[in-house]
């Protein structure tokens, strides 16, 4: 018999496809993965500590810098925590604008988390072009209404920053129309491709029930057969006037993943669809212009949660009654979905560990914050 | 090529030379010319491949030195050469430094055996073929050496890949093109070369066909069947997408190449592409008639041949033209096949590679071998020695029978793989998982 010995490797920090400065300790027998042991904090920029020294709305640029894909959401997850805590109203068509920008920004961080992952499996930049083609479309819509393409700043307290612009409207219904094609082409991407096939079904399987126990959320969740979205189970803003499904697998598999990403971009679609049936004309306002930007909201806490496309993504602020938060906390969904990586990963080869960490769909800047 | 320089040096000098300085003379200038060719073709690749690529995303590519970015390879090398050679502090110098020559060495001196146009092969070998092979395993040890001087993981498991894959698919790529040696009964490239002159089906064996050279191999079934199992090797062999496991960088950085930089990681790059680029060129010469097409021949034929000492150099030159560019164009087609799959796929895992290998490939390509024997016995065989019930047919009668059972064999075994495989692939998943969920 031959003598053969588990060979440890760490892949990353300094690695291509870590998708940041991640570490993976992962132990190989051959090719095989016997264990794997995710190391982060590579990436800490003291996000919490910061925000109690900075005052409630400096604090909202700051939320941008979490998960880079989605400003938009975090945006809104913040000012809902904030409008909370300090009991502000929102007028209707900045909820309903707020909706859409976060359904715009889940259509285009699914389309690169696609893309992304097709480029973990070996494919060469192409599928991720692809992916980052309406992605470009959607940031000039994002440029358009907040300045800013990546790190939008646009949400406030009571509202959002800037009406939309009149050039807006025809821009987004112009995506609209180019949309269903693209999904389709994304879609048979995946499903009419053998190699694609070969590299997905089957590989990182996550028991529902170990992904109730690590609390999962997102697609991750749902891929693996749950129907917990926080948009139906706890309708926030204006989400509960609208029509929409829950997308869910079956096996729990990257493919799955990926199937319930492609077929949320479609749902987002429909939302978008019936948020620009219901706007409400600009008489309404964009902001409650009784809401003070530099809030002192009374002492007491707050959580809000929304459904980031990447999870449930929260934040829990503490006041004492001065213009800076007490205690300013967040529930990152690439955090939290990242903790069993270890038990997807087990059994497989070293090349699947990239592909599965890549359908969970993480972003360093939100795990490590 | 050693006539025909031969005959144009003493042809252009106008005297005699004798016989040992022409071959000093000719042979230095043959040397020469593989030297500088083999590396211009890969500056060449690297900017072909770039731009394309650059169209399939929707982007221009290199653009910016030189018009339309065409120098650009030359200010990579350039870069390549003035870049620090950084050699880890743990890895074994001597064989870290050996390595990237052993890889090159070999991808250079399978150019040589190259047919590039009638009468233009640099070492006219009557095993050219076998050669070739031989040689091109070599680079293996180079990879291994790679790997296992870093003193690095990932160039480890990256070399441990590469010898794995390129031992197997090594196999398969052999056997394809033992079929085609089977046909026409020798190893010379030129031999084989030159059985694809005519028209359609690899009928040197009909008489009285027009030769438009154009008699390829790809045409028949077993030649098909061949082809595109040689091809499915050479891309592993090459290590291009989707059989790039053993530098898959999502996932080992760059396999047997992460501690290498410099001219070093350069000569890895060079090898890799002549690489490809021979794998592209063989691939031309043994299925798609090499430098065979419309014209060559005859223009060949009025020139300055061994058997036609009296005729016009200008049609050697002609000829040569006609036949570089044809055979250029076929082989730069193949690489744009290759590119195109890169652009287009990801990569397989390197256990379903092996599976493909060795359960799918080495079948198909036994199975090609029969058919080839069958062709051979149909048709090289005269009426007088034939099989049995083959005896008096008539040339066109013997090649048509020996299309259909060959294509009807072909396709049979082709359609029962399939299914076959992939119910092997169905029942591996199965038990992958059993296991794994006994595990969790």
């Amino acid at each position: 018999m031959l003598q053969t010995q588990e060979l440890q490797v760490n892949i990353g920090p300094q690695h291509p496809s870590t998708h940041g400065v991640f570490r993976m300790l992962v132990t190989v027998d051959g090719e095989t993965v016997v264990d794997l042991k995710p190391v982060f904090g590579y990436l800490h920029r003291n996000h919490e500590q910061l925000a109690e020294a900075n005052t409630y709305l400096q604090n909202m640029p700051y939320t941008d810098r979490l998960d880079y894909f989605n400003s938009m959401a975090n945006n809104h997850a913040y000012a809902m925590a904030v409008e909370r805590l300090a009991g502000i109203e929102v007028p209707e068509r900045a909820e309903y604008i707020r909706v859409l920008m976060v359904e715009l920004t889940r259509i285009l961080n699914h389309a690169s988390a696609v893309g992304f992952m097709i480029n973990d499996m070996g494919a060469w930049q192409t599928p991720l072009a692809f992916g980052m083609r309406e992605r470009e479309k959607i940031l000039d819509l994002f440029e358009m209404a907040s300045g800013a393409r990546l790190m939008c700043n646009y949400f406030r307290f009571g509202g959002v920053a800037r009406d939309l612009p009149p050039e807006f409207i025809p821009n987004l219904r112009e995506l609209l129309r180019a949309l269903p094609a693209y999904i389709d082409e994304l879609e048979r991407l995946l499903r009419d491709n053998e190699i694609l096939l070969q590299r997905a079904v089957g590989i990182g399987i996550l028991p529902p029930e170990v992904a109730l126990s690590y609390g999962v959320s997102g697609p991750v969740l749902r891929g693996s057969g749950i129907p917990y979205d926080v948009r139906k189970a706890e309708p926030y803003s204006v989400y509960d006037r609208f029509d929409f499904d829950i997308p869910v697998g079956k096996v729990g598999d990257v493919y799955d993943r990926f199937l319930v990403r492609i077929e949320e971009m479609r749902q987002s679609k429909r939302i978008i669809e019936q948020v620009l049936e219901q706007l409400p004309d600009a008489k309404g306002g964009h902001i409650n212009p009784k809401a003070r930007q530099n809030v002192r909201p009374p002492v007491g806490d707050a959580y809000a949660r929304i459904e980031s496309p990447k999870g449930e993504l929260g934040f829990y602020l503490v006041s004492d009654g001065s213009a800076k938060p007490y205690r300013y906390k967040v529930r990152a969904p690439s955090f939290i979905n990242l903790t069993p990586l270890a038990d997807m990963c087990r059994g497989y080869k070293v090349a699947d560990i990239v592909v599965i960490l890549g359908s969970i769909d993480i972003v360093m800047g939100e795990v490590d914050r | 090529m050693y006539d025909m320089l031969a005959a144009l040096i003493n042809g252009t000098l106008g005297w005699s030379w004798p016989e040992w300085a022409l071959h000093l003379l000719s042979y230095i200038l043959i040397v020469t010319i593989v030297l500088v060719v083999a590396p211009l073709q890969m500056l060449f690749l690297t900017y072909y491949e770039r731009r394309v690529i650059a169209r399939m995303q929707d982007r221009i590519g290199p653009n910016r030195v030189g018009p339309e970015g065409i120098w650009q390879p030359i200010a990579d090398g350039v870069k390549m050469f003035t870049k620090e050679d950084i050699v880890p502090q743990a890895a074994d110098r001597i064989v870290h430094f050996l390595a990237p020559c052993v890889v090159v060495a070999p991808t250079v001196l399978m150019f040589a055996v190259v047919p590039w146009g009638p009468g233009m092969t640099p070492v006219d070998l009557p095993t050219g073929m076998l050669f070739f092979f031989a040689i091109s395993s070599i680079s293996a040890v180079g990879l291994m050496m790679a790997g296992w001087a870093s003193n690095n993981k990932f160039s480890l498991l990256g070399a441990m890949r590469a010898v794995a894959q390129m031992v197997s698919y090594e196999i398969p790529a052999v056997l394809s093109l033992i079929a085609i040696v089977m046909i026409v009964g020798s190893l010379s490239l030129n031999e084989i070369i030159a059985y694809q002159s005519g028209l359609l089906i690899s009928n040197r064996d009909l008489a009285g066909i027009p030769d438009l050279g154009l008699g390829w191999f790809v045409f028949t079934p077993v030649g098909f069947v061949a082809f595109i199992a040689f091809f499915i090797a050479a891309l592993a062999e090459g290590e291009r997408t989707p059989f790039d496991i053993p530098e898959a960088d999502s996932e080992i950085v760059a396999g047997y190449m992460t501690e290498y930089s410099g001219m070093k990681f350069g000569l890895f790059y060079l090898a890799q592409y002549v690489l490809n680029f021979l794998l592209c060129a063989i691939t031309a010469i043994l299925f798609f008639g090499g430098w065979q097409g419309p014209g060559v021949n005859w223009l060949y034929e009025q020139g300055i041949t061994p058997a036609n000492p009296t005729g016009n150099g200008l049609f050697n030159v002609l000829a040569g033209v006609l036949g570089v560019f044809y055979f250029l164009l076929k082989t730069y087609f193949f690489f744009f096949v290759m590119v195109w799959l890169r652009g287009a796929f990801p990569r397989l895992r390197i256990d379903q590679l092996m599976d493909f290998g060795w359960k799918f490939l080495i079948p198909l390509t036994l199975a090609n071998l029969f058919s080839a024997a069958l062709w051979v016995a149909f048709i090289r065989w005269g009426p007088a020695e034939g099989m049995l019930i083959t005896v008096g047919w008539s040339p066109v009668l013997r090649w048509l029978a020996a299309f259909v059972v060959t294509l009807a064999i072909n396709l049979g075994v082709y359609l029962w793989l399939t299914r076959v495989y992939a119910a092997s692939q169905a029942e591996r998943r199965r038990a992958e998982l059993e296991e794994l969920s006994a595990t969790v």
